[in-house]
């Protein structure tokens, strides 16, 4: 059964936040004094009144007796992306700084999902209001929507379970507080120390104070705008580009073990968790081999080898897409391991996208025991993730999960092969969608001009970059029938 | 001395059995009739049919002037009960036995003595030690170590290639780097004087120190024999994951248990290191593709004495070296030595003389129980004006059937030899046949 009118008033209630959040931007326009004040309170207004509709048409709800079912929490976290993603779509559109819908969405999803492909051509000639706008959706969406919305202000008091299963990022963890809003709420204070600091870091770095805000936003969402057309390269500083670079790689551990390591002092748990060491060792062979290989072929010396590495194999692999130069230039062989490197993902728990490490490891010891199963057939071989044996449906649900990952790249690489897109980057585009990433590879550089994406091509990718989000199933479960069947 | 001894288990029969040997008070209680009447009838002791937990059962029992309490029931929380009730009636020391590895870890230890539980035991542990120890020196079949290991003691099988046999004792040689302390042979123990002669098969007890132990590899003709390297371990109980992690790293073990359901509860409490086989541990072809020819040890821990036995034996047949087999029913354990299955287990005795250490006198820090020899050793510190000090020791007429194997004199260990005189203050370790313990103990204080 699904209960419509619960699921109305939730997303009412999550449409009136975000017109609030809406409002507060207006801040911007009136400050500096810009002509997109209108978008802003227009698209609050608009905003506003549909949430109230919602919240209307579910006024009857008696979410207290019937309670939340799965099902809700599925619908309600799915349509809500897709909700605020149309309604934060509005001061772009409404304000005429980007005067087609199509790209107007596309820009609010792939900040929301933390993408981060952008299809305004030259970003510096925007307002500072809709500039700020792009990257609170980045830090908004950095979360999750609704985790964000429902930790901040836990006002349902019911269903949070269910909200926060379906959007949950990575496999499913132990807790960290009994009550979930509490855990919640922990969370986000790792989240909003992780800015602050970043912000602070960039400020003292050299970088203005409006452009450091909107950086530390985007980089502790693992989302990557950029203020600035050139993305990071613009500064042309080596310290903010390995603040960034510390910055993207704390984003990308699982916020619950932050949470013991900064505010319990556990920082032995850190090094005991299998998924941490996976991600530390990926990325540090990664940086191995992208600085040894650049080293011998392109004229960086060692330190700029290093540099340029761990930057851009941090902004991969977290998936956060910042570029500090256009790394297409660099020899195919560097350039398509971080096409490899764009699969794996940071930590589940985190704010990045892709497959996740813990997904990567257990696929990989997995990988391992076939091996040793062929030469004993009656061994029992567990998989083990930080000392603790994976019960063998969590092992399969990581199996099919890769291989639903792996088969939506490929349908993608084949779709935007079919709308004229050439082989490299149309393999770069659905995967770079697909692990909201946002940068692509291939001979048109790694910030390719998405606003030539033909118009379907646009769609196709918002709907690749929700279903990464929302990490696969979550949305190929809504379009099955039997979740419609009421029973 | 008053012993109340709560769980009328395998352990607790045991004990009570060694303690009732000892002219103790012994009282024990259990809930069940069955398992106290056969008891009642045959030993010098006090059953009481009433539950070790209950506060009524323990008064009567008479756990308030205790001086020793034990719980050794089968569950570990009972047993903690049990000695917290007994501790608050006035018992003067109290004994659990627990099945659970964190208790024992040393910052654990105030919490419990808080409690009121001021030794635990733990005899899956205690058990698993030993096969570890056993590996580790492949050659020994029995190891103990003495004052913190200045001083150990092994059992070793001589077969027709050592170089000792034959000749008397007293015709090795004068200052020798070790002392014959036992000699096993076919089921009975000789403690050895001067004409005694060490023959092939005997299972002899040296005495000796640690920077000895080559030489006496090689004159038992043992130096041939690999280390051991793979270990398989047939069942999955608790002395076997308790083996596995007290194992070190450089050996390579499998566990093969045959139930499903237990194989993947194992997995949840061993490491990587270990490989979890599911399969029968007495199929040769199974054997034989989980490479039991490369094997060095091979260790039978299933709940059956006699499957574990015939498992030794044919992983004998295989060539494996070492093989270790838990034998539970005492009866065996004789059998198992006749049919060579090399080292025995046997928990409960294993447990029993732990907890015998316990009840002697102060000055007695450690007492073994052999599986074997029919045989103690107890640890004495010389006290001042003790009969033993007052000659060389060839001079004192010890009675039949104990020997003075070695002592710390200062920090320095010796190898006690006729000669030797003993002083006050000096930490001896006596070799000595069963129960004699309390006759010897004059000798030294």
């Amino acid at each position: 059964m699904i209960h419509l009118k619960i699921v109305h008033r939730i997303l009412g209630v999550l449409l009136l936040i975000e017109s609030g959040i809406l409002l507060l931007c207006a801040f911007f326009p009136i400050f500096y004094g810009e002509k997109d004040l209108f978008g802003f309170i227009m698209a609050s207004l608009i905003t506003a009144c549909c949430g109230m509709t919602l919240m209307m048409i579910g006024k009857s709800a008696r979410h207290k007796e019937s309670g939340m079912t799965r099902r809700d929490g599925y619908i309600v976290v799915a349509v809500s992306w897709v909700l605020f993603s149309i309604f934060g779509s509005m001061p772009y559109y409404v304000s005429g700084y980007i005067p087609n819908f199509t790209d107007a969405y596309f820009e609010t999803i792939s900040g929301f999902t933390t993408t981060g492909a952008t299809i305004i051509d030259d970003i510096e000639t925007m307002p500072h209001g809709l500039l700020f706008w792009r990257s609170l959706t980045q830090w908004i969406g950095g979360l999750g929507i609704v985790f964000f919305t429902v930790a901040v202000l836990p006002i349902f008091g019911v269903g949070e379970v269910q909200l926060f299963a379906a959007e949950a990022i990575g496999p499913k963890r132990g807790k960290l507080h009994p009550r979930i809003s509490v855990s919640g709420r922990w969370i986000i204070t790792v989240y909003v120390l992780i800015t602050v600091l970043c912000a602070v870091c960039l400020r003292l770095c050299g970088m203005g104070v409006f452009d450091s805000v909107n950086h530390a936003l985007c980089t502790a969402a693992t989302g990557g705008f950029s203020t600035k057309n050139a993305s990071i390269a613009y500064y042309n500083s080596h310290s903010i580009e390995y603040v960034i670079t510390f910055f993207m790689f704390l984003s990308g551990i699982n916020y619950g073990l932050l949470f013991f390591v900064a505010f319990k002092g556990k920082v032995q748990r850190l090094f005991e968790d299998t998924e941490f060491k996976w991600y530390l060792g990926i990325t540090l062979i990664f940086t191995f081999i992208v600085a040894i290989s650049l080293y011998i072929s392109t004229p960086y010396d060692a330190a700029a080898s290093i540099r340029n590495g761990l930057f851009h194999v941090t902004a991969i692999i977290t998936t956060t897409g910042f570029t500090a130069t256009d790394y297409t230039q660099w020899p195919p062989f560097i350039w398509m391991l971080l096409g490899l490197g764009m699969y794996f993902g940071a930590c589940g728990g985190s704010t990045s996208g892709g497959m996740k490490s813990i997904r990567i490891a257990i696929l990989f010891k997995s990988m391992r025991n076939e091996f040793h199963r062929i030469l004993h057939p009656n061994a029992i071989l567990p998989v083990r993730v930080t000392g603790k044996v994976i019960p063998p449906a969590a092992r399969q649900s990581v199996l099919t999960f890769s291989v639903f990952f792996f088969a939506l790249v490929f349908i993608g690489w084949f779709f935007y092969l079919a709308i004229g897109i050439d082989i490299a980057e149309a393999y770069g585009i659905s995967l770079s969608c697909l692990s909201n990433i946002g940068l692509t590879i291939g001979d048109h550089g790694c910030n390719i001009p998405w606003s030539d994406m033909p118009v379907i091509g646009k769609w196709f990718s918002t709907f690749l970059m929700l279903v990464g989000r929302l990490e696969v199933f979550s949305v190929l479960l809504i379009l099955t029938p039997s979740f419609w069947k009421h029973r | 001395m008053k012993i109340v001894i709560a769980g009328a288990g395998n352990v607790g029969i045991h004990l009570a059995k060694l303690l009732a040997g000892e002219n103790q008070d012994i009282v024990l209680i259990d809930e069940s009739e069955d398992k106290l009447s056969r008891l009642d009838s045959s030993f010098d002791l006090l059953t009481i049919q009433e539950s070790p937990v209950s506060i009524s059962g323990l008064k009567e029992a008479g756990a308030g002037n205790a001086d020793l309490f034990v719980a050794v029931t089968t569950d570990e929380s009972r047993n903690l009960i049990s000695a917290q009730l007994a501790h608050d009636l006035g018992a003067k020391k109290t004994v659990a036995r627990i099945n659970n590895y964190e208790y024992l870890q040393p910052k654990n230890k105030e919490f419990f003595t808080r409690i009121g539980v001021d030794s635990l035991i733990y005899p899956e542990l205690l058990a698993a030690k030993d096969i570890v120890d056993g590996m580790k020196l492949s050659w020994i079949r029995q190891w103990w170590e003495f004052a913190g290991g200045a001083l150990v003691m092994m059992g070793i099988k001589l077969r027709d290639n050592a170089q000792i046999l034959n000749k008397p004792l007293a015709e090795l040689g004068k200052e020798l780097p070790y002392h014959i302390v036992a000699i096993l042979r076919e089921g009975v123990t000789i403690i050895p004087s001067g004409h005694d002669t060490m023959q092939a098969g005997d299972l002899v007890y040296f005495m000796t120190m640690k920077k000895h132990i080559p030489h006496i590899r090689r004159i038992a003709g043992k130096e041939e024999l690999p280390d051991v390297r793979d270990v398989i371990i047939m069942g999955g109980s608790r002395i076997a994951v308790r083996t596995a992690q007290l194992m070190p790293d450089y050996m390579n073990l499998k566990i093969i248990e045959s139930d499903l359901a237990k194989c993947n509860a194992l997995t949840e409490k061993v490491d990587d290191k270990v490989m979890i086989i599911n399969g029968d541990g007495r199929d040769p072809s199974l054997l034989m593709s989980e490479g039991i020819q490369h094997t060095e040890a091979f260790v039978a821990l299933t709940d059956n004495s006699e499957t574990n036995i015939l498992a030794c034996l044919a992983a004998k047949r295989f060539g494996v070296t070492k093989t270790i087999a838990e034998v539970e029913n005492i009866d065996y354990i004789n059998m198992a030595e006749k049919l060579d299955i090399g080292t025995v287990i046997n928990k409960k005795k294993i447990a029993a003389s732990h907890i015998y250490q316990m009840m002697l006198d102060a000055d007695v820090t450690n007492v073994k129980c052999l599986t074997f020899a029919n045989a103690d050793v107890a640890e004495f510190n010389v006290k001042e004006g003790a009969k033993i000090t007052r000659n060389p020791v060839k001079d004192i007429s010890l009675p039949r059937g104990v020997t003075i194997g070695g002592l710390i004199r200062g920090k320095e260990a010796l190898i006690v030899t006729g000669n030797t005189q003993i002083q006050a203050g000096d930490h001896v370790v006596v070799f000595c046949l069963e129960g004699m313990i309390k006759t010897i103990e004059k000798y030294f204080n």
